[in-house]
């Protein structure tokens, strides 16, 4: 089962911010602590400030560095790998998934998606975390 | 309803605050485009910057379970892709994307209050898909010429066909709805100053006989009036929206009170296509509310005892409307156990009501009464337990009317009858007691002169003979609480009716027809019952509108005398 964790998304949508809100202060992942960012590099001050993270959602098309130049950033600098960063994209982007994966992503997240997606995803994470690499 | 189940639905308000900017963007550019392409410019980057913003819309949309949203934003992005490879379809499909652009801002806008319905949206993307495929096909004349000019009018034409029978009215300019609010206001000023002119004229053909320049001002006056007319046909047609857009919200209400109360309950709709004034349909809303929760709290019974019935255990409410002359039914029904004709006799009795209804229709007409029908227990979502005076209350008001037909065991009819249009009420004007009084003609059935011998008292009522039935006549002084004096000397009675119901009304003259606008009143005034509204005449005074259709409901009417004290003067 999932448990709260610490999570930061990277978002220009207010509206998306307010979803993640609702995903994280209800059922399993209640508790959970979330960073909002609205761009990439405002995302990207947090992500090196908290090591601590569960997951990152990150959303690819925003102003000033979209989700691409955040992932190339990171893997440049060799930040924080262990923390999966989510994706979010919408259908017929499946290139931007492939490149966003390239470019280090752990995964991807589809627009729309529901509390238990985002769940689930999480629970992934916790796993493998958890495996022995 | 797309959001039902939607685990985002509480964040409605925070997805139209951030959609409706974007949509309202894309509206407008769709405009500047079909301006630009017509002009020849290609405006390529307009186009360019489109694509993401309904990319956005679309997604955030599907996030939100407004799947007609989406498919509508889906449909955009489609038909921004098409024109964007093939530039011979632009000029041609520029109507489409104006159209598609004011719809999307619509849904958006509409999204919090339920608007956002498969029924609004479909029409359009079925004229889009239509575009798409003859697009696709390798027509001769678009291959040698591009769009021919002919195609392009007879989809304008083909569009305005469709948006009068269905979809919502949908040109290619958008316009602000305190904007038409302001245009019939300004139209409501003119019928007035018409209506002064007028008299004016007729004061002149009084006092200076055979002037020629008095033929000239007739001719005018006619010819202003004819003017108004169309203008107001015109006016009125602007305001004209699908009752659609009222329905498409009950379905998510109705399964949030259906739930609440542990009862299965479907909604059907018929007639969303009926066409009414937006002032109307804006109003609508919470008294149909009341109606569709009323239905399911009271009106359903639960699915064990209905089986037991041998009935459904699924009960449907359904929400219907249709067009009838220059009038609008809309009615809720549902299938439950009906009125209990019994009960509301006790409970009226209870309240003090004296008169002794003589059928079961007279009976159920009392549930409007106030006091009589507020829910005895108090459920989340009844609230207070809102009575079925309230929903009368907020017909009237629209100047129309309520009625209520009910089968034990089968089920209860609400039945509404709403004017087409507010914009001006056709009213006979007559006079009491030396003050004008407007009765809208629409309850008129006819004028009669009387004497003092054509009124019988019977059973201490007063009844006229007409066309060999005997009606019930309300001293229309009485009635406005100016008195009761002088009934004997009134010359003429209007007789009103309502459904099959009659009613006479005795008034002293009848100063002819004239075409109103009626003003709401200041409920603080503290009205007579029988008074809906005023209207300022053409001599600049005011009038009180009479809501006679209540007379023909006299049962109703006696009662609602008889519990509140009339405050006598009218309008001050």
């Amino acid at each position: 089962m999932p448990r709260p964790g610490a999570f930061l998304v990277v978002d220009d949508s207010k509206l998306h911010h307010q979803m993640y809100n609702l995903i994280f202060t209800r059922g399993s992942l209640i508790g959970s602590t979330v960073h909002h960012a609205f761009n990439g590099r405002e995302g990207y001050s947090l992500f090196v400030t908290h090591p601590e993270l569960t997951m990152v959602f990150l959303d690819l098309n925003m102003p000033e560095m979209n989700g691409l130049e955040f992932l190339e950033r990171r893997r440049a600098e060799q930040l924080h790998p262990q923390i999966p960063i989510v994706m979010v994209t919408t259908e017929g982007s499946a290139d931007d998934e492939a490149r966003g994966r390239a470019a280090g992503a752990w995964d991807y997240l589809r627009k729309p998606f529901t509390p238990p997606d985002v769940e689930r995803l999480v629970e992934h994470a916790l796993a493998r975390a958890a495996a022995p690499s | 309803m797309g959001a039902d189940e939607n685990a985002f639905a509480a964040l409605i308000q925070d997805y139209v605050a951030e959609c409706l900017p974007p949509a309202e963007a894309v509206a407008d550019a769709f405009v500047a485009l079909e301006r630009k392409w017509e002009a020849g410019d290609p405006a390529e980057e307009i186009l360019g910057q489109l694509k993401g913003t309904l990319h956005t819309i679309k997604g955030n949309s599907a996030m939100m379970g407004l799947t007609p949203i989406q498919a509508l934003a889906h449909a955009l992005e489609d038909l921004h892709g098409l024109l964007t490879r093939v530039p011979d379809l632009r000029i041609q499909a520029a109507p489409l994307l104006v159209e598609g652009g004011g719809l999307l801002v619509q849904m958006v806008r509409g999204a919090a209050s339920g608007l956002a319905t498969a029924e609004a949206v479909d029409p359009y993307l079925e004229e889009v898909r239509r575009f798409q495929a003859d697009s696709a096909q390798p027509t001769s004349n678009r291959s040698e010429s591009g769009p021919s000019l002919e195609e392009v009018d007879r989809r304008r034409a083909e569009r305005r066909a469709s948006d009068r029978s269905g979809g919502e009215a949908m040109d290619t300019v958008r316009v602000e709805a305190r904007r038409l609010d302001a245009l019939l206001e300004i139209f409501g000023e003119t019928m007035i100053a018409h209506s002064a002119l007028a008299e004016v004229r007729q004061r002149l053909i009084a006092e200076v006989r055979g002037a020629p320049a008095l033929e000239d001002l007739d001719r005018s006056v006619v010819q202003l009036e004819k003017s108004l007319r169309h203008l107001e046909r015109a006016l009125m047609e602007t305001r004209l929206f699908p009752i659609a857009s009222v329905f498409g919200r009950f379905g998510r209400l109705l399964r949030d009170v259906a739930h609440s109360e542990g009862k299965r309950v479907r909604l059907e709709t018929a007639g969303g296509e009926t066409r009414l004034d937006k002032t109307i349909i804006d109003r609508l809303g919470e008294p149909l509310i009341h109606l569709v929760t009323n239905a399911v709290i009271h009106g359903i019974e639960p699915a064990a005892e209905r089986e037991r019935q041998g009935k459904p255990a699924e009960a449907c409410v359904t929400l219907s409307a249709a067009p009838r002359s220059d009038r609008v039914i809309v009615t809720v029904h549902d299938d439950g156990r009906g009125l209990d004709p019994d009960r509301i006799l006790a409970k009226a009795r209870a309240l003090g009501m004296t008169v002794t209804p003589t059928s079961a229709e007279e009976i159920f007409s009392l549930a409007f009464l106030s006091g009589l029908s507020t829910a005895e227990r108090v459920s989340s979502l009844s609230g207070r337990g809102v009575g079925l005076d309230v929903v009368a209350n907020a017909i009237r008001a629209l100047g129309g009317s309520v009625a209520v037909a009910s089968t034990a065991g089968q089920g209860t009819t609400f039945t509404l009858t709403l004017p087409l249009t507010v914009v001006v009420v056709r009213a006979l004007i007559v006079t009491v007691g030396g003050e004008r009084y407007a009765v809208p003609l629409h309850d008129v059935a006819e004028t009669i002169r009387i004497v003092p011998e054509s009124i019988h008292e019977i059973d201490g009522r007063s009844m006229l003979l007409w066309r060999g039935e005997l009606i019930p006549v309300s001293d229309a002084a009485a009635l406005v609480g100016r008195g009761n004096s002088g009934e004997t000397a009134r010359r003429y009675c209007v007789v009103v009716q309502s459904s099959a119901k009659r009613h006479g009304l005795l008034v002293d003259r009848l100063l002819g027809r004239q075409d109103i606008v009626a003003k709401p009143l200041d409920p603080s005034l503290g009205r007579p019952p029988i008074v809906s509204g005023a209207t300022i005449l053409g001599d600049g005074r005011v009038a009180c509108i009479l809501d006679t259709a209540r007379l023909a409901e006299p049962l109703l009417f006696a009662a609602a005398l008889g519990a509140k004290t009339v405050t006598a003067g009218g309008l001050a």
